[in-house]
């Protein structure tokens, strides 16, 4: 019988990153982050990751609240970060303070066009022309083309060791539901992902998730931990 | 004469079949042979089944008096209900084979060459003929079986050197399972790994239109 | 100087540019605070790259409070009845697609040509990295930008010259600041109205790019009275009507992934009866519910793609499982093509729902696996990229599209049944006018926005299909 999805912890579900991985990261200002998985991926210490993340801080008089990966980036474990909202200046903290002194790389790009990356590598394609990036400084020297809508710009796919999401509800298949602004970029991490771990407060038995409530079916959710 | 002895019942091929499937891996059958493979998971170990349809943790067939046309797999057969199912769009549903989330899909063919050509879409005399979901699986798919008949029913070789049929995908079937033998493709040619009760290499080779390699460790259809 | 407009009289500001029944993307900073202004009650969607669509601020006093939902900014928000939850890539994907009416941004600086720049160095706080702003201005119908008139230093912030970094090529239409209202036309900027006891003048001297006076330059005083307007209602009373303008030589997307179920079965007829001609079909079948029988009842015939076939409509069909599986028993499609009457374009399953969503989000064009070294990459762009070879395939629109719900609410919200999702999902938001039969309609509010999979800023028409009415004929 194959091991089951369900660790017994944090940490067990995340022993095997190694150094150098690629991890994603969900959330939305807050909302659907992996609070447990974060802070026990700083206990097992992987180092030179690059992180994928949109989180982003609280803007000023909405309630201090450092960004998710703030501990990882603290820690000395980030290498590089891709993210379209890495931090606000003056109050970025550690990630400022590492990227200004060269100690962390930031790569920036809107957040559209890494979204439709990342589903483009979870669903197998091997690029997208979109037409965002066009006369941007987001362009740069990537491949523009003309089709009969208008000229676009091609992107290329993005893919990832782990991802680690935080939704509603799970159940041992793997299969997921969220809560709310907690949805954002989990079901398409989900996808990118060679191994998609999942934090949940509520783990069930197959059968008590409504099957057309599933926003992320269990092939996409590899491991699930229960947290608070 | 090989073409009169006995070739081994369709549900013996399928049993052969699922012994390759792994654990708690995610698979797509196909129409025919394929479809049987799912009764004959071995015991003490779990399969997950996906659907073009659009479901995912797929069970048995619906009785009679309980279809629902809602709820059918890629065959068009109908389904039951059963616990842990996910239902998806055919954009996600097809997310799922090409970005490689899917582990092992099981279809059937009209040809297959010594290289892993898969030829399973259109018949040449008829002109026309249904893609579906093949070619994606087979371009996305992390494994790709064919589980067919070894000949066809006029005894015309299956497996071939190249296809002359229009391709399904290029190279990308792993393991040829037949009612007189298991065959892997490889860069080197076509590799004889298994072949059926009662029946000699050189029988197998003669319904064959591909040169067969034998493996260094040849042994009988092995269940 | 005159007093200049606070945040909120800018956001009542811009919220007068909108019209009942828009569907509105709203960026952090002041574009948040349109929400707060709005008519709690007004038919305008509000979306937030949040995952909220058709939301208000949690203080607005609607009944449907979403369960943990936020604004842009990260403030809590309600939805309003007949929201929903979506995901990033479908909210990248509504503006990419050209579905979002109005994107309302804050960038630090704009252009006399409308090029925006979202952010430029630390020294514009809370605006340092592009987030949403490039997918805003990118993808919306129109966009609404609102910022400062001038920096804290004084120093304009709408500027002449086109900069060299942009983050947003000629995509502002309107500007709002604290001081005035600007149109960004052709010839270049014009004032259109000033805040109370500013004149031409006073704001000419801030703004850094030339800038014409209209004849009627008007004081701001904005009334958001007609957005409360309703808009014309989505429910049809019957199938003819909601397919009448469907002419001859349209492009017609129809589900059904092969059996009776997921077939709009009633618009089908309706379509058949209208006699509309010279239709191009997409679609996973061409209709093999005849051939295959799929528990039809003795006597009976499936309702399919046939029956527009044998009356003589189709011209040509984009198909991926176009005959019948058996040979012996062809359907009408094959048998029309074998007489040369219809035209086929044969697309492999995975592909047509790629290029159907592509087309519905503003994709133009993907690089795919499936397909390659066969009949079907065949005058096809091939490219090896990170060492694996993909053709290029790209995006599919049509005129209409005939959608099978389940269940819809009088926005459109739909949700469907089992695996009768599968392409009427995908196609739903890829067509100029989507038609869509369900079971039932409810009132707003009545259906999960958790479980709504196609948002009702996708479906155009809705019909009731009779309860009595069969698949079979």
């Amino acid at each position: 019988m194959a091991q089951g999805k369900v660790y017994s912890s944090a940490k067990a579900a995340l022993a095997d990153v190694q150094d150098g991985s690629t991890i994603l990261v969900s959330g939305f200002a807050g909302y659907g982050v992996a609070w447990s998985l974060l802070d026990a991926l700083v206990e097992v210490g992987s180092k030179d990751l690059t992180v994928i993340y949109r989180d982003g801080p609280l803007p000023e008089g909405t309630g201090a609240r450092l960004p998710a990966i703030n501990n990882l980036v603290t820690n000395g474990l980030v290498t590089k970060l891709i993210s379209p909202l890495p931090f606000l200046p003056g109050n970025g903290g550690a990630i400022e303070e590492r990227w200004l002194s060269g100690d962390l790389q930031i790569e920036i790009l809107p957040q559209g066009i890494l979204v439709e990356r990342l589903r483009a590598g979870g669903a197998g394609i091997g690029g997208v022309f979109l037409p965002t990036a066009l006369g941007t400084r987001f362009e740069g020297d990537k491949e523009r083309r003309a089709f009969a809508q208008g000229e676009a710009v091609l992107e290329l796919p993005l893919k990832a060791d782990y991802a680690l999401i935080r939704v509603a509800a799970a159940d041992t298949l793997g299969n997921s539901i969220y809560d709310g602004s907690g949805r954002n970029w989990a079901p398409i991490m989900a996808m990118a992902a060679r191994v998609t771990i999942a934090e949940t407060g509520r783990i069930v038995e197959p059968g008590e998730l409504d099957p057309e409530a599933i926003i992320s079916p269990g092939i996409f959710v590899n491991r699930i931990v229960a947290a608070e | 004469m090989a073409l009169d002895k006995e070739r081994l019942p369709r549900e013996v091929v399928a049993m052969r079949v699922a012994r390759e499937l792994p654990d708690g891996g995610f698979v797509n059958l196909g129409i025919g042979i394929p479809t049987l493979v799912s009764n004959f998971i071995p015991d003490g170990s779990v399969v997950f089944y996906h659907s073009e349809s659009g479901v995912l943790n797929c069970g048995p067939l619906a009785e009679e008096d309980e279809q629902d046309i809602d709820l059918i797999n890629a065959g068009g057969q109908f389904l039951q209900m059963v616990p842990g199912m996910a239902f998806f769009s055919t954009v996600d549903g097809f997310a799922m084979i090409r970005g490689g989330h899917v582990d092992v899909t099981v279809l059937g063919a009209h040809q297959v060459s010594a290289t892993g050509d898969l030829a399973n879409w259109m018949l040449p005399e008829r002109g026309v003929g249904n893609i579906g979901g093949a070619m994606d699986l087979a371009a996305g798919a992390r494994q790709v079986i064919v589980a067919m008949e070894h000949t066809d029913r006029q005894n015309n070789a299956k497996i071939v050197q190249d296809c002359t049929y229009p391709i399904t995908g290029k190279g990308c079937v792993s393991l040829i399972v037949t009612d007189l033998a298991v065959m892997e493709p490889t860069p080197e040619g076509l590799v004889l790994k298994e072949v059926a009760p009662g029946w000699t290499v050189e029988e197998v080779q003669e319904l064959t239109a591909a040169q067969l390699l034998s493996a260094p460790d040849l042994k009988e259809y092995e269940l | 100087m005159p007093q200049k407009l606070d945040e909120l009289s800018m956001a009542r500001r811009a919220a007068s540019e909108l019209q009942p029944g828009q569907l509105v993307a709203l960026g952090s900073g002041l574009p948040a605070r349109v929400a707060e202004v709005a008519p709690p009650r007004a038919p305008l969607q509000l979306l937030s790259d949040s995952g909220a669509l058709g939301y208000r601020p949690s203080t607005a006093g609607l009944a449907a409070v979403g369960p943990s939902l936020t604004g842009p900014d990260g403030v809590p928000v309600a939805l309003a009845e007949g929201g929903s939850v979506v995901g990033t890539a479908d909210w990248a994907a509504m503006l990419r697609g050209g579905h979002v009416d109005v994107a309302v941004v804050q960038p630090a600086r704009v252009t006399a040509s409308g090029d925006l720049i979202g952010w430029t160095t630390a020294a514009t706080p809370g605006l340092f990295a592009p987030g949403r702003t490039v997918d805003l201005a990118a993808g919306a119908r129109k966009v609404i930008a609102m910022l400062p008139h001038t920096g804290s230093d004084g120093s304009p912030n709408i500027l002449a010259d086109s900069s060299p970094v942009a983050d947003g090529r000629a995509c502002v239409d309107i500007i709002i600041t604290d001081i005035a209202v600007i149109r960004v036309e052709e010839g270049g900027l014009v004032l259109a109205e000033v805040a109370p006891g500013w004149s031409y003048d006073d704001v000419a001297a801030l703004t850094g790019a030339s800038l014409s006076c209209a004849d009627d330059l008007k004081e701001i005083a904005p009334s958001l009275e007609a957005l409360n307007a309703e808009p014309p209602g989505k429910v049809y009373p019957d199938a003819p009507s909601a397919i009448r303008d469907i002419a001859d030589g349209a492009t017609v997307m129809i589900d059904g992934f092969g059996g009776p179920g997921g077939m709009a079965h009633y618009l089908l007829v309706s379509l058949r009866d209208q006699g509309t001609r010279g239709l191009t079909i997409i679609s996973n079948t061409i209709g093999i519910a005849r051939s295959v029988n799929f528990g039809t009842p003795p006597g009976k015939l499936a309702i399919d793609h046939s029956i527009l076939v044998d009356n003589g409509q189709v011209a040509k069909a984009i198909a991926s499982y176009p005959v019948s599986p058996s040979m012996s028993n062809p359907s009408s499609f094959e048998l029309a093509y074998r007489r040369n009457e219809v035209e086929l374009e044969l697309v492999p399953q995975g592909t047509l729902a790629e290029r159907l969503r592509a087309g519905g989000a503003g994709i133009y064009a993907f690089y795919t696996p499936t397909g390659v070294g066969t009949l079907i990459a065949e005058g096809k762009e091939s490219r090896v990229i990170d060492g694996k070879e993909y053709i290029l395939e790209e995006g599919l629109r049509a005129d209409y599209c005939l959608i099978r719900g389940h269940k819809a609410d009088t926005m459109g919200n739909v949700v469907y049944k089992g695996t009768s999702r599968n392409f009427n999902a995908v196609m739903a938001p890829s067509a100029r006018i989507t038609i869509v039969e369900v079971d039932e309609v409810v009132e707003p509010g009545q259906l999960d926005p958790e479980l709504i999979v196609t948002p009702g800023i996708y479906v155009d028409r809705l019909v009731v299909r009779p309860r009595d009415f069969s698949p079979y004929e």
